[in-house]
């Protein structure tokens, strides 16, 4: 098996009458889910795409999406996920930067994606809404014609947030996807009979990697578009959720939730937490609550799935996470290139059968983190002797909002754009519940207020790069070179 | 403690760390703290709520309005318990 399509057909192959997919009261069965990709990938040929082609995918968690992700690598083109909290200016840019021959979303996002690609040569195809334009069917007998798709074909593109001011390009082959499938649920040992709850974006690379491999080893997957976490809690019982895959702070806000009657997930046997360290507090309060404990998950865009912790000991070692996954390595390097002993701090480094060759355009960017084989992560950390990684730090700059990567330089030059704003520093600031948060200092003219910024973020970017602390000074604290001193606005 | 003290201190500790509770009144716009903007944030106040008053509060019932400000918020409580 070496491509998606071999991957999703081995699936509909071996589990027809199983459910593959469950979204709020509609179910679809492997069978019915072969058969609704390809009668979908014929119509994609009927709209002109065809191997090697772009398509951006600006759908929630949703049947629809999963059929149009498997319909695209069933022709050979390239799936572009698209984060649906995105607003016009940010969907546009990724539009622009894969230029995407279609844009597949829904009724509701319609308006703003005519928007974002009414200057750009995208067409627009909305699937799911009250008037769709096109309606998912189990037409029998669609024969597509045969397409060669080879295992390093490029499949799907993912963006990674770094400190450059606009998101980097990663692709990832068909290869590096069948690879992290295998390696991810070999390690966990999902089989089958396992039932997975997405209540994370699977438009996102942590979400990604857990859905494909779900649908790898055949096993039921139930949608949420967002978090409600009433319920979530109802489908982890009633549909005998066994995997959980969430970030700290829905594990957060599931602990706190208040329940008049105690809930029963028994079935419950893995709750991922990843995107974000998880502190000590969540991990003992989503135990106390629930009976299981959250283990931690560690991967990035341009590598999937590193490692995860499974270890029997998790109460001691709750804050690793984890060892590397089958087939992956990881060594810890030193400032000075050799591999870091035992325990030692130095940068964690990656080789992975499921990572990229580098950043789309940007030769000098890729040097830097991809060398000898390895993906330099930016993240620090150190091995234990019985080779649980502990991340402690990071090199890279950017805000982890809850698992979304928030570049500051991106929110800056959007909040410098106001024409009251006269100078705009963006930091990351870690409040007393240990979340980061975006922090803006801004240098403004007489009379301006924090609401009139914050009206201004609204309709403008993602909801989790809006500044959640916003101060006004009268000038930004410099050294005596002119640079900003941003550990002094913290 | 009367509701609104209670919903007051909630909106201090989870979503208003960095203000002065003085400047905090009962009929303050909210949104101008940024009180709405974030839906996780606003999840995060909502637990809180939840945790203060031994309530259960819905997705459905986290509107703008209801989160206008304190006294729509305390309003919203005072019918629920």
């Amino acid at each position: 098996m070496s491509t998606v399509r071999e991957l999703f057909l081995s699936s509909v192959k071996n589990f027809p009458d199983r459910t593959a997919i469950v979204e709020d009261n509609k179910r679809v069965s492997y069978r019915e889910l072969g058969s609704m990709v390809d009668s979908f990938s014929s119509f994609l040929i009927s709209k002109g795409i065809n191997k090697g082609d772009t398509v951006a995918i600006l759908l929630p968690n949703s049947i629809e999406f999963v059929i149009a992700f498997f319909s695209i690598a069933s022709l050979g083109a390239v799936s572009v996920p698209v984060n649906t909290a995105f607003k016009k200016e940010e969907i546009a840019f990724y539009i622009n930067h894969c230029s995407a021959n279609l844009v597949i979303t829904q009724e509701k996002l319609k308006p703003i994606a005519m928007e974002a690609v009414s200057d750009k040569n995208s067409s627009l195809l909305v699937v799911k809404g009250a008037n769709p334009e096109w309606v998912f069917t189990t037409a029998e007998n669609i024969s597509l014609p045969e397409i060669s798709i080879e295992p390093n074909d490029e499949a799907i593109y993912l963006y990674s947030t770094g400190s450059t001011g606009k998101p980097k390009r990663v692709s990832r082959t068909h290869l590096n996807l069948v690879a992290l499938a295998d390696n991810h649920t070999e390690t966990a040992g999902w089989t089958e009979e396992d039932k997975i709850l997405f209540a994370v974006p699977i438009s996102h690379t942590y979400g990604f990697g857990n859905f494909i491999s779900s649908i790898k080893i055949g096993g039921l997957i139930v949608v949420l578009d967002v978090f409600n976490r009433n319920e979530v809690l109802d489908i982890l019982e009633e549909e005998f959720i066994t995997v959980f895959p969430a970030v700290p702070v829905m594990l957060d806000v599931l602990a706190k939730t208040y329940i008049a009657e105690p809930k029963d997930l028994s079935s419950l046997k893995l709750v991922i937490s990843a995107g974000a360290p998880l502190s000590e507090r969540i991990f003992h309060s989503f135990f106390e609550k629930y009976g299981i404990y959250p283990r931690q998950l560690y991967g990035s865009s341009e590598t999937g799935v590193i490692s995860i912790n499974l270890g029997d000991d998790i109460e001691n070692t709750f804050n690793s996470v984890g060892r590397h996954v089958r087939n992956v390595e990881v060594k810890i390097l030193g400032e000075d290139g050799r591999e870091a002993g035992v325990d030692e701090v130095g940068e964690i480094t990656v080789k992975s059968p499921s990572m990229t060759r580098g950043y789309f355009g940007l030769p000098e960017e890729t040097k830097k983190v991809f060398r000898d084989g390895y993906y330099f992560t930016g993240d620090l950390g150190r091995i234990d002797p019985e080779g649980f990684i502990y991340i402690v730090g990071r090199k890279k700059f950017f805000i982890n909002i809850s698992g979304n990567k928030v570049d500051p330089s991106e929110v800056e030059n959007f909040l410098i754009r106001h024409p009251k704003v006269k100078e705009a520093v963006v930091l990351g600031i870690t409040d007393s519940d240990g979340y980061e948060r975006v922090k803006a200092v801004l240098v403004v003219d007489k009379g301006v207020s924090k609401k009139e910024i914050l009206e201004s973020c609204k309709d403008e970017i993602a909801e989790f790069k809006i500044p959640r602390i916003i101060e006004f000074r009268d000038e930004l604290p410099r050294s005596p070179t002119g640079k900003v001193l941003r550990e002094e606005l913290k | 403690m009367n509701i609104e003290k209670r919903v007051k201190k909630v909106l201090i500790k989870n979503a208003l760390k960095d203000i002065d509770s003085k400047e905090l009144h009962l009929d303050s716009p909210l949104i101008e703290y940024g009180v709405g903007l974030d839906s996780v944030a606003t999840l995060e106040l909502v637990v809180a709520l939840e945790e203060e008053f031994q309530i259960r509060i819905d997705e459905s019932e986290i509107t703008p309005e209801t989160f206008e400000s304190i006294k729509s918020i305390s309003s919203h409580i005072s019918q629920r318990i």
